[in-house]
């Protein structure tokens, strides 16, 4: 019964992966809110440096003391090798600030703008689409 | 014995010569003039409509066949950090390289399925999936029959975008796999922001 019920959680989150990569290939405009801007420090859980977008999962403390769980979309690997960023650079449980644009349907998704690392470098990781808001400067 | 002397056999065979071309011309001035002078011939039959049945509309394609497919293509090769470490996935038997060379071809041949011209963009009455950003399908619609050159051109680009993917398949070379994924999304890209969301990306100009 135990066996069955931790299958059933990992084909959930299973399905969830699959669903946030699935809607990858929408407008901008259409999963995420620029009037949203969010800047999330916090820990990282999971990276995926993978094709045709990465996905950061990080958790931040929320002022009320919870911890909230968020997935958020960057621009290719290929596009974050070339802009000096790379996947060794992701450690799990490191500290780190992202910058971007909070989901419209789903609030605990983000696209990613900017990564700041706790080394001080900082590097844009906006997939094509997004507002034109300086990021990629 | 007596040699006979043939003088005019040159001249012969000279007059037959002209006799034979005269013959030729006349010929030819004959079925030229009963040419003319016939009915026209029948008009070529129009050739028959393709034995295509679109079943499935764009959309659907799009859903159904080619996004999950693309996205095998392209998670068969990724980094993960999770648990503490940073994990590669590849293909390693000789199995899992035909299972992504399998999809990579449900890809490629899936492009053809958005050439044929009669397929709908979406079922009856579906509406945009997020007005105002991206195009209702009779919006959509519009502008295939205003540039179909140009969607068959990023159809085609699209479609060719697979082939490093299928080369590096078949080489088993998952490093140019991966390389390759960045190309494909491009070229997807490419399609949709010309044809599915335009506004979306004036407006983030």
């Amino acid at each position: 019964m135990m066996k069955m019920k931790i299958t059933l959680v990992l084909l959930a989150a299973g399905a969830l992966c699959a669903v946030q990569q699935a809607q990858a290939h929408h407008a901008f405009a259409a999963e995420y809110d620029v009037a949203k801007p969010v800047t999330l420090s916090g820990t990282l859980t999971r990276m995926e440096w993978v094709n045709p977008h990465g996905w950061i999962y990080m958790d931040t403390k929320e002022p009320d003391g919870t911890v909230k769980h968020w997935t958020v979309e960057t621009s290719g690997p290929s596009q974050m090798s070339r802009r000096g960023l790379k996947k060794t650079d992701f450690v799990d449980g490191m500290s780190l600030q992202v910058k971007g644009y909070q989901g419209i349907k789903d609030q605990s998704l983000a696209n990613g703008r900017t990564l700041v690392l706790t080394d001080g470098r900082s590097f844009y990781i906006g997939s094509v689409g997004g507002p034109n808001d300086g990021a990629d400067k | 014995m007596t040699e006979v002397a043939f003088p005019s056999y040159r001249p012969f065979m000279k007059y037959s010569r002209h006799r034979h071309a005269a013959a030729a011309v006349v010929l030819v001035a004959a079925s030229l003039l009963s040419g003319c002078a016939a009915p026209a011939p029948e008009q070529a039959p129009a050739p028959a409509a393709p034995p295509f049945r679109p079943v499935a509309s764009i959309r659907e394609v799009m859903n159904s066949v080619i996004d999950p497919s693309v996205d095998e293509v392209w998670n068969a090769v990724k980094s993960v950090v999770d648990d503490g470490r940073l994990t590669e996935h590849t293909p390693v038997k000789d199995e899992d390289w035909a299972e992504v060379r399998r999809h990579a071809l449900i890809v490629s041949e899936a492009a053809n399925l958005l050439l044929m011209h009669d397929r709908p963009v979406a079922p009856p009455g579906a509406p945009s999936l997020a007005p105002g950003v991206e195009l209702t399908p009779e919006e959509i619609r519009s502008l295939i029959d205003k540039n179909p050159d140009g969607w068959n051109f990023y159809v085609q680009e699209f479609q060719d975008s697979l082939k490093p993917a299928l080369a590096a398949i078949d080489a088993k070379n998952a490093q140019a796999l991966f390389d390759a994924g960045e190309k494909i999304d491009t070229t997807c890209e490419n399609c949709h922001s010309t044809f599915w969301y335009p506004k979306a990306v004036a407006s983030s100009r």
